[in-house]
């Protein structure tokens, strides 16, 4: 759940999406679920050049099981309160 | 009753009972990450789940991709680097973590 | 959690399959796990060496884990695009 919130409190800010089949795309953090599904806004290709086969594409979702990395506009990233996040999620005795 | 919930609390957040135990000495250290498809990924681990979903903090990414010399037939390891200030990585794709020791 | 997906019924979508194909269609309908039914639906074929290739599908139920990204086109923008002129590889797979 750790990070189905912290993409919740990223909504609304600019991310790019590096998928598994190479393609990065960058768009606005429209909303975001539980299996790290993620809808963007204001999509745009990285390397329209190499990458035409979405081009007429303004909003897209994005299945979470195919993203291999998300950047992350590191200014509304509060290390800290991840680091905190992280130890009280870890330290939290696990469910069967 | 509030001492020995604080107790618990400790003992839990120094003791290695668990590989990620370990994953948790290294918040907030610079970790090595070697990711699928011969990715490497070095930088500063500010969070993680139980998938190894993970955020990194001043990354240094390496991707190594091998050619064949048409005539000698050698192998050549071409490594591309790019910097990236914050990135989540999915943890489907992490192989392995490793911590960086502070000289490297 | 896939609710967001209730923006994208009926319009016109622009589906990137696990394996890299391109499917467009009008969504008609989806479920939790991001099975998709599309109507009147064709594959968009790129290739390096020719224009993009329509292949008409007919309605299809894609399986919700072969579903990579599903976009939203812009249907006015997509009619401007000569797909006779575009050359590109195929999407790669998208490895796991």
């Amino acid at each position: 759940m750790l990070f189905y919130s912290f993409f919740k409190s990223l909504v609304g800010k600019d991310v790019v999406i590096e998928l598994k089949n190479d393609l990065s795309i960058s768009g606005t953090l429209h909303s975001v679920d539980q299996y790290l599904n993620v809808k963007l806004t204001d999509v745009q290709v990285l390397d329209p050049e190499k990458y035409p086969h979405i081009q007429s594409v303004t909003s897209a979702f994005v299945r979470g099981s195919v993203i291999r990395y998300i950047q992350l506009p590191p200014d509304d990233v509060d290390t800290q309160l991840l680091q905190e996040a992280t130890r009280k999620e870890i330290t939290q005795p696990r469910k069967e | 009753m509030g001492d020995e919930g604080d107790q618990v609390a400790t003992t839990t957040a120094t003791s290695v009972e668990e590989p990620l135990d370990l994953v948790r000495l290294s918040l907030d250290e610079k970790v090595c990450v070697k990711m699928r498809n011969e990715r490497e990924l070095r930088g500063r681990l500010h969070a993680f789940d139980q998938h190894l979903n993970m955020i990194l903090g001043d990354v240094e990414e390496t991707i190594t991709t091998i050619e064949i010399d048409e005539e000698t037939f050698e192998q050549i390891y071409r490594p591309t680097k790019r910097q990236i200030p914050m990135l989540f990585v999915r943890g489907d794709g992490v192989i392995l973590i490793s911590p960086l020791s502070k000289q490297s | 959690m896939a609710q967001v997906l209730d923006a994208y019924v009926n319009k016109s979508v622009n589906v990137v399959t696990a394996d890299g194909r391109i499917i467009i269609g009008t969504l008609r309908g989806f479920d939790q796990a991001i099975n998709i039914i599309l109507d009147d639906s064709h594959e968009r074929v790129f290739s390096s060496t020719d224009g993009v290739e329509q292949v008409l599908l007919g309605l299809y139920i894609i399986r919700g884990d072969n579903v990579a990204l599903i976009g939203e086109i812009d249907e006015e923008l997509d009619k401007t695009i000569d797909f006779s002129r575009i050359r590109a590889d195929p999407l790669p797979v998208a490895k796991t």
